[in-house]
């Protein structure tokens, strides 16, 4: 893959993503907080962007969306439906609900 | 009637019809809004045409200890939290909000709706009265609905250590047994 195509791909995916929470948000706030792990704050800033300023956000080359499991444990429950895949979904939001958000510092 | 202005009637009405929709039971409608009991059962026939079921609600800590129920009541407590610690919702439009997370994430995940508003509802009031507790699993640091008093040192949920036919009641055999028949 030239540096190029990812650098389209990221631009892509971020303009995809900024695009989705923002209509999440619209939509129905708290579930998409939820959904998101994002806090009010965060939450405010992604409702009242105006389509040009997300497209101005989409097009650096940085990932805007960050991985957010960074818990062994509830990537474990997700990725490996070994036992009840049903439980270990449950099990998963059980614990994503617990965790805290992303806030504006 | 002590009702005295329009808007507030008007508004009590409106949540009382959400709350019908939802599958709330006379018991909580009379208590949650400041209807008379003759609106409430007038709105409840309009939304659901039928009467309300008759008869007092359940009353007992235990019917969240069960496996299924539990992780059910425990889900929901979750949602309820999150909503708590990041909105500024709070008493009962914060359990609507928590129990309609529920329902759609049920509904999504194809899995038994196991709460009804009703039993949310009354799963809350329980934790007000300090009846029940959350419970921190020593295994996955979730957390979990538990009897208040119990102790929790070295507490494991129930998600961590399974029970050997969680989930596999009369009803889970009986959709096994219709898939395998249309296989």
């Amino acid at each position: 893959m030239k540096a190029t195509d990812v650098q389209s791909e990221i631009k892509e995916l971020n303009l995809a993503y900024l695009m989705l929470a923002q209509q999440m948000i619209k939509t129905s706030r708290e579930s998409a907080m939820l959904k998101l792990g994002v806090g009010s704050d965060v939450a405010d800033i992604i409702e009242g962007l105006t389509p040009g300023q997300i497209l101005r956000m989409a097009g650096s080359d940085m990932m805007l969306c960050r991985f957010r499991f960074d818990d062994g444990l509830l990537v474990n429950l997700l990725a490996n439906h070994e036992r009840d895949s049903a439980a270990s979904r449950i099990h998963a939001a059980i614990l994503a609900a617990g965790r805290p958000v992303e806030q504006v510092a | 009637m002590r009702m005295k202005s329009l808007i507030q009637d008007a508004q009590e009405t409106q949540r009382a019809m959400e709350m019908i929709e939802l599958g709330a039971r006379m018991q909580m409608l009379e208590s949650e809004t400041g209807l008379s009991r003759e609106r409430l059962l007038k709105l409840y026939k309009e939304i659901r045409g039928e009467s309300p079921p008759k008869g007092m609600l359940p009353f007992s800590t235990d019917w969240f200890m069960p496996w299924q129920q539990n992780v059910h009541a425990s889900l929901f407590m979750a949602f309820l939290g999150f909503i708590q610690r990041n909105t500024g919702l709070s008493g009962l439009d914060a359990t609507l909000k928590a129990f309609r997370i529920y329902k759609e994430h049920t509904e999504n995940q194809g899995l038994d709706q196991v709460m009804s508003l009703t039993r949310a509802w009354t799963l809350v009031r329980f934790f007000d009265a300090k009846m029940l507790q959350l419970a921190t699993c020593t295994c996955c640091q979730g957390q979990f609905v538990a009897h208040a008093y119990d102790p929790t040192k070295g507490y494991v949920c129930g998600l961590c250590n399974m029970p050997a036919r969680a989930g596999k009641g009369k009803r889970a055999a009986a959709r096994e047994e219709a898939v395998a028949a249309a296989m």
